[in-house]
């Protein structure tokens, strides 16, 4: 149906209109999430969708997907009309609109080829053989189109991060002529290390040069602003701003996105903490692809982690948390050896981790808020042989105006907050035990700049409060906001550690990358 | 673990409700709703309205709603953390076999006969939680295996035949008295229940098996020690059953060769029924009790109408589906809206 191109209407500038969504508005139960929205979005070009955690990105982004209906509202795309009312995922797929999700549903232990094939089905000859030859040239040809530098029977598992992520860009584009398709990707960027975001980015942006039309969702503003032509900005439902082709600045956009001004993130770290008591002390320490560790942690410190995927900062964090058992060397917690059987043997002593990745090994999706902190703390909510339900309740409420999490109540369940509410549902689980030492691994991945600040506030809170930190990022703007020394871990050891005055993001990133292929 | 993800796994579940709208409070009462409707039928239905609202029969209802509800309480355990004993019926049914053996071959004295079958069960409940939870084995084919074990055992005890000389009449009054004009057995089946609840929402251990059915690997991060809590769970499951076999011999007076299937599937119809029910979308301890009770009336009734002896397993098995058709239909429109 491509080929019909006639009334297509046409923005500003003369460019074709790709998809144009009018009055959109959607209501969960009490909860608006998007009021009356439209946006325009014009053919070959990025279009940043931004706003804070819970505005109604993905919310729209379900919609256009068929997920749920919309209670109104119109959208064409391309040359076809919908109205919200009859709009189903098949519509989505027919029009154009492809997907490509934050789990990219890739399939790690099969070949690229084999990842292509399961989508669009495999070439098959008499008798359904399935035609390898034809099949691998096809996806090699791809794989050239869309600048991945891999065979097609490489392992999905041997790639590189970013390189995955173009796979299955990749994969949603590959049936069809891809500039009469709009891909949309909704925050494809928030577990890649900075330069695989920026890698990835730059490939999309050369997508768009050739004709690819892309919505991209990202709270990373400085990437979203080296990629993107247009803006469009929710705040709480609404379109709070339109932009485009501008070049706004960070600060326009988080205007826009909060409403109100908000400084820039500053480092709050640089106190020198030589002095205190020391909480954490590691020797030598061999476990997973750790190899020979040594740190000092003290009280009323925050250091972070700096290092590649893979490079051994998670299994340094498991291992203190007792999830990984060292193969040698020693832990000492407060002085003492520590040598926990488990994560409870590391929680009573006074450790607490907040995982990587927050659907599979944090949260626990179809129970309410409440429940989800609740369980970080079952011994200590049992008191005198009960667990009454109205103390847990006035415990998670205080904690979710606390933290600002934008959520109905605590028995909302917890897979119904936007993915950044989630996040801070999992901090607050851990802040509120005032671990002596807290272990943090990507933790504001997926949050807003204006929550990231809160964020950022109350862990600095409990640190003066006596605890000490540990930050697993792979963004260095994070660890340089908040740490007061980081250390660089690159194939299993320290190899730098910058004090508050040297964290710097370009260094970060140059130490990271050092000799690494 | 909340009830459609037993059913199918990968699919969303039902979505508790934090408003009390009239549609809310339908829904967590439905089932307590259709069990009076049910009720009304049988009672006017000229086919059984002579029979089925007498005081006798509703007292058979309940004693046999005890042993039903027993191994359906039983069944919860491992079914909220997300496992699957298929063998929960067996060892009812080894239990019942073992007590009566006890006591006519051995000539055991009663609180021997009544306290080797339960810690019996409970054994049984040690190695099905080790080989699920030590060594990782699939839960629903492991306790199958176990069951088909546990059958053939009985076979090879009681030659396929009946024990019926020599039970402990003490045992068979015990099951027949009357305790405020009710089955004494009812009262037993009330205080396991009511442990049940207390343990399932009042205590860490009991908090922490929804945890592991939600998510297991976010439940071991927050310090739930999940495979010494799941074994566990399979060993309270077998104690239970183990007395709901006991409690069969005592309402029954004889022990029959059997597996105890016909049991565990009752006992499954009430679990499923009773995820839809109080607690929409989570397995609870009262839905359980309300789908058991509804398990048994409409069996009672229908046999009282004139169905004969395939009427109740038909009803199982029409239970179980639209009881897991019904809870997953609803998380789906709920997920929806
Ligand atoms: N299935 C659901 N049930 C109830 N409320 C929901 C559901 N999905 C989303 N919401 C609510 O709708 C609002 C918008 O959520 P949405 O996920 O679209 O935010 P977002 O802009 O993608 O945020 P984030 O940046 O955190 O991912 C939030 O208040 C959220 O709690
Ligand atoms: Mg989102």
């Amino acid at each position: 149906m491509g080929q019909v191109k006639s009334p297509v209407s046409r923005a500003a500038g003369g460019t074709p209109v790709a998809l144009d969504i009018r009055g959109v508005s959607k209501h969960f139960g009490g909860t608006k999430a998007l009021s009356e929205v439209s946006m325009r979005v014009r053919k070959g070009k990025v279009h940043a969708l931004l706003g804070g955690n819970g505005s109604g990105k993905s919310t729209l982004i379900k919609v256009l997907a068929g997920v749920f209906p919309a209670d109104s509202g119109t959208f064409s795309i391309a040359t076809r009309e919908y109205d919200s009312g009859q709009y189903s995922s098949s519509d989505a797929q027919a029009s154009g609109l492809r997907f490509v999700h934050q789990d990219l549903g890739l399939f790690d232990d099969m070949s690229i080829e084999e990842n292509f094939a399961l989508d669009a089905g495999y070439p098959t000859g008499i008798g359904s053989k399935i035609r390898w030859k034809q099949l691998y040239n096809r996806v090699r040809d791809l794989l050239i189109a869309y600048e991945i530098d891999a065979d097609p029977k490489t392992k999905i598992r041997s790639l590189r991060p970013s390189d995955r992520t173009m796979v299955a860009i990749a994969r949603a584009l590959q049936d069809q002529d891809a500039d009469d398709l709009i891909l949309v990707l909704d925050e494809p960027t928030s577990t890649l290390a900075n330069h695989e975001s920026s890698l990835l980015l730059e490939k999309v942006r050369r997508r768009a040069d050739l004709g690819q039309t892309v919505i991209l969702v990202s709270h990373r503003l400085q990437e979203v602003l080296s990629v993107a032509h247009d803006f469009t900005v929710f705040r709480d439902g609404e379109v709070a701003g339109t932009l485009i082709d501008a070049a706004p600045s960070e600060d326009e956009l988080i205007e826009l996105m909060a409403g109100r001004t908000i400084g820039a993130l500053k480092p709050s770290g640089g106190v020198s903490h030589q002095a205190s008591e020391e909480i954490l002390r590691i020797h030598d320490l061999y476990s997973g692809p750790l190899k020979g560790i040594n740190l000092a942690v003290n009280r009323g410190e925050i250091v972070g982690i700096a290092g590649l995927v893979g490079s051994g900062r998670s299994s340094l964090i498991k291992s203190i948390f007792g999830v990984l058992r060292p193969r040698q060397g020693s832990i000492l917690f407060r002085g003492q050896p520590f040598e926990p059987s488990g994560v409870h043997q590391a929680m009573t002593a006074g450790v607490g981790l907040v995982p990587e990745d927050r659907g599979r090994e944090a949260g626990f999706a179809d129970l309410s808020v409440r429940d989800n902190l609740a369980l970080g703390q079952l011994r200590e909510n049992w008191v005198r042989g009960f667990m009454p339900r109205s103390r847990e309740s006035s415990i998670a409420r205080a904690l979710i105006e606390r933290f600002k999490v934008r959520v109905s109540g605590p028995e909302a369940l917890f897979s119904s907050m936007s993915g950044g509410n989630q996040q801070k549902v999992i901090l607050a689980r851990w802040l509120q035990r005032s671990p002596t030492l807290l272990l943090l691994d990507e933790p504001t991945q997926g949050v807003d700049v204006m929550s990231r600040a809160d964020i950022y506030a109350a862990i600095r809170v409990s640190v003066e409060n006596g605890s000490a930190v540990i930050v697993a990022s792979s963004d260095m703007s994070e660890l340089h906001a908040l740490c007061d020394r980081v250390v660089v871990v690159r194939n299993g050891q320290i190899t730098d550690e910058l004090d508050s005055s040297r964290i710097d993001i370009d260094l970060l990133n140059r130490l990271v990358l050092k000799d690494a292929s | 673990m909340t009830a459609t993800k037993v059913a199918q796994d990968s699919s969303g579940s039902l979505r508790r409700r934090s408003n009390f709208s009239v549609v809310s409070i339908l829904e967590n009462y439905a089932l307590v709703l259709l069990l009076a409707l049910v009720f009304v039928f049988f009672t006017v239905n000229p086919q059984s309205s002579s029979t089925f609202p007498t005081l006798a029969n509703l007292n058979v209802i309940l004693g046999s709603q005890a042993v039903v509800s027993l191994v359906a309480l039983a069944a919860l355990f491992p079914i909220v953390a997300g496992y699957f004993d298929f063998s929960l019926g067996a060892i009812a049914a080894t239990a019942q076999v073992a007590s009566a053996g006890l006591m006519a071959s051995a000539h055991a004295p009663l609180w021997v006969a009544v306290l080797v079958p339960i810690i019996g069960g409970g054994l049984i409940g040690v190695v099905n939680g080790a080989l699920v939870s030590r060594l990782q084995m699939p839960p629903f084919v492991t306790t199958l295996g176990v069951a088909i074990l546990l059958a053939g055992l009985i076979q090879w005890f009681t030659n396929g035949q009946s024990i019926v000389a020599g039970i402990n009449p003490a045992i068979m009054q015990f099951g027949s008295s009357r305790l405020l004009g009710l089955p004494t057995v009812v009262f037993v089946v009330l205080a396991v229940a009511v442990a049940a609840w207390y343990f399932f929402t009042h205590t860490p251990y009991g908090r922490s098996l929804y945890a592991i059915g939600s998510n297991a690997s976010s439940a071991k991060l927050v310090g739930i020690r999940v495979d010494r809590n799941v074994w566990t769970s399979f060993i309270i499951s077998g104690v239970i059953a183990g007395g709901a076999g006991v409690m069969q011999l005592s309402r029954q007076g004889s022990a029959t060769a059997g597996d105890g299937n016909s049991l565990l599937f009752a006992a499954l119809a009430a679990v499923f029924l009773g995820a839809t029910a109080i607690k929409p979308g989570f397995f609870n301890v009262v839905g359980t009790i309300v789908g058991a009770i509804f398990v048994s009336i409409s069996v009672s009734g229908l046999t009282l109408s004139g169905a004969s002896g395939w009427a109740s397993p038909v009803f199982n098995g029409l239970a179980l589906l639209v009881a897991v058709g019904l809870s997953t239909y609803l998380g789906r429109r709920k997920r929806r809206s």
